[in-house]
């Protein structure tokens, strides 16, 4: 088994992109992969919580929190959530924040990286 | 191991993608790059299937815009999620997202 | 001592979306991400702008004066006060029509000893082949 680090830059609301990033990593951890997900720009809107469902928009919190509860280690950009109002006490529990050299270092140790830029 | 590029877009041309040598990468259509797997242009498939690389579609994306399997190309080869994965850690020594 | 070379290509245009700007502020991270890694180990950046992404590297940027944004050219030349590679694709500059004179080609007003380099795409692929990693912006 390896490690797979997915990057990904693109939004939850208004773009499928996440929704991609967020099913290959399920699909790498019933693998039994070990998985990072890195999520800077728009993507640190995925560990913004309480967002509400609606059928018209990409919803992912449960999916997201499972996926952690299964072994994956989810981070989002610091800075980029903070510039966003996503503070501390907003994030998902079980995410992580951190600066953009964790990111780095997780491409370090990984087998494959997925580096999904922005839109 | 070959470079995996996975195309996400449906644009008429890709600069990097036109710049890539052949032997060097297999191509994954994804989210609106599964288009090319199964539309024509001027009654053709499309150039990006003709680049001499292998290629691959994402099932899922395929069948969320209303395509369907036999509308793909003969040349690509239709994956799921878990094929996917298998790619990535078994075929792809690195990847780019285009 | 392992060493990961990981390629940052940018290939977007500056400004409207954030993500050369990503680019830059990922590749500038490599200078401190030897806090998360054992020791001996480290990152070594190359960062290159090919297709509508050397407008990136346009010189005399005034970002700050008129959004109160950091410029890009700004990040390119920390970029390269920090060591490093930075390379520009030159059929692309070229056609722009654009000269090296129109191009962030060193930092030497902020101290910097690295100057960029102007190179042929094929010179961005090898690196592109030599790289354990390529984060593709």
């Amino acid at each position: 088994m390896g490690k797979l680090t997915i990057g990904c830059f693109s939004s939850l609301v208004g773009s499928m992109t996440l929704d991609f990033a967020v099913k290959l990593a399920e699909a790498a951890r019933k693998k039994g992969h070990d998985v990072d997900m890195w999520l800077s720009g728009n993507g640190t809107m995925l560990s913004k919580k309480g967002q509400r469902s609606f059928k018209d928009y990409s919803s992912l919190e449960k999916t997201i929190t499972g996926l952690v509860e299964g072994g994956a280690n989810v981070t989002a950009c610091e800075a980029c959530a903070e510039s966003r109002g996503y503070h501390k006490e907003d994030v998902i529990s079980s995410f992580g924040r951190k600066s953009m050299d964790w990111y780095l270092a997780s491409c370090f140790s990984a087998d494959r990286v997925l580096h999904i830029g922005g839109e | 191991m070959k470079v995996g590029v996975f195309l996400s877009e449906h644009t008429k041309s890709n600069d990097t993608l036109d710049r890539l040598s052949a032997g060097s990468f297999s191509l994954v259509l994804v989210q609106n790059g599964v288009y090319f797997a199964a539309l024509k242009e001027d009654g053709q498939k499309s150039s990006v299937l003709s680049k001499g690389t292998k290629v691959y579609a994402l099932s899922e994306d395929l069948e969320s815009r209303g395509l369907e399997p036999s509308q793909v190309d003969s040349g690509v080869t239709v994956v799921n999620y878990d094929g996917l994965v298998d790619l990535i850690f078994n075929e792809f020594g690195k990847t780019i997202w285009l | 001592m392992a060493i990961k070379k990981m390629a940052f290509i940018v290939d977007k245009l500056p400004y409207k979306s954030e993500t050369s700007r990503l680019a830059l502020t990922h590749a500038i991270a490599s200078q401190t991400v030897e806090i998360h890694l054992e020791d001996g180990e480290n990152v070594e950046p190359v960062l290159a702008f090919i297709g509508e992404g050397v407008l990136n590297c346009l010189r005399n940027q005034k970002a700050s004066e008129a959004y109160g944004v950091t410029t890009l050219e700004s990040h390119i030349k920390n970029a390269l006060l920090t060591d490093i590679k930075v390379l520009i694709c030159e059929e692309d500059v070229k056609n722009y029509g654009l000269t090296e004179e129109q191009i962030i080609m060193d930092a030497e007003d902020i101290g910097a000893d690295m100057p960029s380099e102007l190179v042929p795409f094929s010179t961005i692929m090898s690196e592109m082949e030599s790289a354990d990693h390529i984060l593709y912006f």
